[in-house]
């Protein structure tokens, strides 16, 4: 079988055709050394996980860089503190790294609890904290003691692993060792859940929580969008999870059921099948006809409207391609989204995916779709160069990757600006594709002004479209 | 709110020493980083980098992860540098360390001889190690370090070249340009360390995907050695400058940064000492339109309090910039703990009659303490002072790294002549903006009224918050 593109032997088989032969590319595997990869670190993985806490400090325990890097880069909206914007740091310093850092580390906990009387403090080990051996589980229980406040281990060193859903699951292990559990709530109701890996990114738990509101159900905490700690640590009273990010969430929601009995369902909210599929479910598992009937209402009330407000946009999209290259969950939740706005996905790809989430892949997108696994820059470039999609979903590090090639860009990650979840959502999403793809000045690109000279009528000819 | 902070970072006001080789790195023609370290070193320090200049960023990692930290980096380094030479055939690879692999010990400059001893049938690119702990110091020193080791391994003594080098700190590439367009002028052939102006402000073609096409070459590198003098123009990024005096008489100069008229003024006295050159008319009228910008802005920003934070040698020159403006400094704040640059600020002081509080080592929440304690009408830093610019209701002026919520970062210029009418510019209609109304009227209202009416004379006093050592 013909590669895909050009590259290295052992990457060939991290990219497939879905259809052709193999349809699940070799996945979770160390990337090569000397490319440059997408990927992060395991650090990396449970900071994003925890960082939406908006009432709690989140100190990181190394040199200044992992802490300089990676504050306040989340895109998560709060709707009351914003502590969780704040960039902490023990900098450890070359004496630490002979000495230890533990104490450091102890005094710097207790001064970041008495400055902001946080609702709890996380922290995180890095690297090098964990090559130097610091106990840090024995300084946060020392400190905790000492204050009152939350002190939580995240025992994140960077290295750990290739994969940074280790990390999301190490973020997970924080919350349900030492916060989940921790406080019971003042009233219970029959229908509580969590909202489970609802990040809050551009505020999209904003277009989700008013909904469920509706329904009837209560929501304890979301986890870990706009949350406090402390709504967290009654998170084990729910009656149900909904786990919108299953990427970075699942295994939160599966020990909350083995450890809690609370059962779980995978819910989505972009685009409107899904938003609408996912209401029904939720209000099923309740079974209560009050709740069913007003979630038709609700799901009737939302998609009035939204064909009207989407109907420009829907037309100069129709027929056009997308290329997703993701965290992971969005490598298949978005794919059913794009095609409600006529769009299709013809290449899905993730920087970390596992076996698990390229099944999901290939089940939602058409045959003859790629696949692509961890591909390094030089490989995204050309995967685009090749088939040339008229948008590429993906983040920050890729984004000029694709403007360079006159590819129109959405970016899916932490830089969002707006909220796509919901029925609003859906039309804001829809409203931020048109304006990449739509968009003239793709069509004055690729042209060096001796050939424009020669040939006048190139100007905002569609070469690029085709 | 005043609590005692002795160790806690709060909103960090410097980066590690790696990012400051990446800063160095990106000016060098046909050069690929690689940080040896886990992957998040080097995808944390290209999404800064990415969003700042808005351009895709190349850094190879050598992906260490648990195995190869109990194991040592060997197999992960030597498979990284045959990997980038066999698929992106760089001129030269430039390793740089982590605090992963500083703290486990791997001996770079070692593996590499080793990966040289292995391949000795095959054309291989530059390979030059550069140590960069990250708990050591900040990026200002990383930069430093990088250009150091670049000139250590590659200045060659031959035929004296009649230029001269320069080493331009970290610069945005407008400045670089800046600086280019100045040395030209003079008719100054120079050699730029690093030159970014190209690499990190491309324009839109395929061809600017891969490596970075343009920049200083080895060539150029090699050459520093024959050169008439070398001029840095961060005075915390002399040591290359150093290093070819000592090894082979190249003169060296540090500084100052040419931010500003009095700055400025010196940089072009000490090129055309240095090459005996004459100062041409377009220079003279340059400088005389800096002055007409000066002058025309002047009743806008006198005695307008300004506090500043970055980059050492970028906060000094912007302290003596708006000194020279008539505006009050009155907190200049560093993440680097420098004396150099407490000297600098004190010298700044006592010839301009300001009293600054100054930080040396600081973090963003010392400044905010600091703004609160001694007043600010405008906040000059990047994108990280926008929450307490929000908070204490004055505006930021985005200059230095990162800026990654506006856009046009690359094209932000301050330095020499060009560059100062520009600041001139962009700082009084900032001020205008935020404290006159449509008609261009000063809106007066008491808190202003407050804030102008102090002014000190009292000399430099001893009010430094530099960071204690811990």
């Amino acid at each position: 079988m013909e590669p895909v593109i050009e590259t290295f032997e052992s990457r060939k088989k991290h990219m497939c055709v879905k259809g052709e032969g193999i349809s699940i590319p070799v996945c979770d595997k160390a990337s090569l050394p000397g490319t440059v990869t997408q990927r992060t670190c395991v650090f990396g993985g449970a900071r994003i996980v925890l960082m939406p806490i908006t009432d709690s400090i989140h100190l990181v325990h190394g040199p200044i860089g992992c802490a300089a890097c990676t504050w306040d880069i989340r895109g998560s909206k709060s709707s009351r503190e914003d502590l969780y914007k704040k960039g902490c740091s023990t900098d450890l310093q070359e004496k630490d790294i002979v000495f230890g850092g533990e104490k450091k580390l102890f005094e710097t906990v207790l001064e970041l609890y008495n400055i902001y009387k946080p609702g709890a403090i996380f922290v995180y080990a890095t690297c090098v904290s964990g090559v130097i051996g610091d106990d840090i589980k024995a300084v946060c229980k020392k400190a905790e003691d000492l204050t009152r406040c939350k002190v939580i281990p995240v025992q994140s060193e960077g290295f750990q692993n290739h994969n940074k859903t280790k990390g999301h699951w190490i973020g997970g292990d924080a919350l349900l060792d030492y916060v989940i559990g921790t406080k019971e709530p003042e009233e219970t109701t029959p229908f509580d859940i969590n909202i489970v890996g609802e990040f809050n990114v551009a505020g999209d738990l904003w277009g989700i929580k008013p909904l469920l509101e509706e329904m009837g159900v209560n929501i304890i905490s979301a986890i870990s969008g706009d949350s406090h700690a402390d709504e967290i640590a009654q998170a084990h009273r729910a009656k149900l999870n909904i786990v919108q990010c299953q990427k970075s969430s699942n295994y939160v929601a599966r020990k909350m059921e083995k450890k809690y009995g609370i059962p779980f369902i995978k819910v989505n909210f972009f685009g409107l099948e899904q938003t609408t599929n996912s209401l029904r479910e939720i209000a099923d598992f309740f079974g209560d006809q009050e709740m069913i009937q007003r979630t038709e209402k609700i799901i009737e009330r939302g998609l009035k409207g939204v064909e009207d407000e989407t109907r420009e946009y829907r037309k100069r999209l129709e027929g056009k391609t997308v290329a997703l290259y993701v965290g992971g969950n969005k490598a298949w939740s978005l794919v059913r989204a794009f095609e409600e706005l006529g769009m299709n996905v013809m290449m899905s790809g993730t920087k970390n995916g596992i076996k698990e989430d390229y099944e999901r892949i290939k089940e939602v997108v058409q045959d003859g779709t790629i696949i692509v696994d961890d591909a390094n820059s030089t490989e995204l470039a050309r995967l685009l160069k090749k088939y040339r999609p008229n948008l590429l979903i993906s983040g920050a590090k890729e984004k000029y990757i694709s403007l360079k090639l006159s590819i129109p860009f959405c970016d899916f990650n932490h830089d969002r600006i707006s909220a796509f979840a919901g029925f609003k959502g859906f039309v804001s999403f829809a409203k931020e594709v048109d304006a990449s793809v739509s968009s003239p000045v793709f069509n004055l690109a690729s042209k060096t002004l001796s050939k424009v000279s020669k040939t006048p009528s190139n100007l905002g000819g569609d070469e690029n479209a085709s | 709110m005043h609590h005692d902070k002795k160790f806690a970072v709060v909103n960090p006001s410097k980066m590690c020493q790696p990012m400051g080789a990446l800063q160095a790195l990106l000016g060098v023609k046909n050069t690929m980083p690689l940080i040896h370290g886990s992957q998040g070193c080097s995808t944390y320090m290209r999404f800064q980098l990415i969003r700042h200049f808005r351009e895709p960023i190349e850094v190879a990692s050598t992906s260490m992860n648990e195995k190869t930290v109990i194991y040592g980096g060997e197999f992960n380094l030597m498979k990284a540098l045959k990997n980038i030479t066999e698929k992106q055939s760089p001129d030269m690879i430039m390793v740089t360390s982590s605090c992963l692999t500083e703290t486990i010990g791997d001996d770079m400059a070692g593996i590499i001889e080793k990966f040289k001893d292995a391949n000795r049938d095959k054309e291989l690119p530059v390979i030059i190690p550069v140590s960069t702990p990250s708990y050591v110091e900040s990026h200002v020193e990383g930069y430093d370090r990088t250009i150091k080791a670049l000139v250590e391994h590659l200045a060659t003594l031959s035929v004296p070249n009649g230029k001269i080098n320069i080493i331009t700190g970290n610069l945005s590439p407008a400045d670089c340009k800046q600086v280019k367009d100045l040395l030209c002028q003079l008719n100054c052939d120079s050699i730029i360390l690093t030159d970014t102006s190209e690499n990190l402000d491309a324009p839109l073609t395929e061809e600017t995907l891969s490596l970075y096409s343009e920049g200083t070459s080895i060539d150029e590198i090699e050459d520093t050695a024959n050169s008439l003098g070398t001029i840095s123009l961060s005075k915390h990024t002399d040591s290359a400058a150093v290093f070819l005096e000592k090894k082979f008489g190249v003169k060296s100069i540090s500084g100052p940064l040419p931010l500003g008229f009095e700055n400025t003024d010196q940089l072009v006295t000490s090129v055309c000492e240095l090459g005996d050159l004459e100062i041409p008319q377009s220079v003279e009228k340059d400088r005389g339109r800096l002055l007409d910008a000066m002058v025309d802005a002047h009743s806008y920003n006198f005695h307008r309090k300004v506090a500043i934070f970055g980059d050492p040698d970028f906060v000094s020159g912007i302290t003596r910039f708006t000194a020279e403006l008539g505006m009050i400094p009155s907190v200049v704040c560093t993440g680097t703990e420098s004396k150099r640059f407490i000297e600098d600020v004190k010298l700044i002081s006592k010839e301009k009659g300001i009293n600054p509080l100054v930080l040396a080592g600081g973090d963003l929440f010392d400044m905010h303490q600091a703004i609160k304690k001694a007043g600010a009408d405008i906040l000059i830093g990047n994108a990280y002072g926008a929450s307490t610019a929000k908070e204490e209701n004055i505006p930021l002026l985005r200059v230095g790294f990162p800026i990654f919520d506006r856009l046009g970062a690359q094209r932000i210029s301050m330095l020499g002549y060009n560059g100062g009418i520009e600041f001139v510019d962009k700082i009084t209609n900032t001020l205008l903006d935020f404290y006159y109304d449509e008609a261009g009227y000063e809106i007066v209202d008491e808190e202003i009224e407050e804030i102008v009416g102090e002014e000190g004379d009292e000399g430099f006093e001893e009010d430094f918050m530099a960071k204690e050592e811990i």
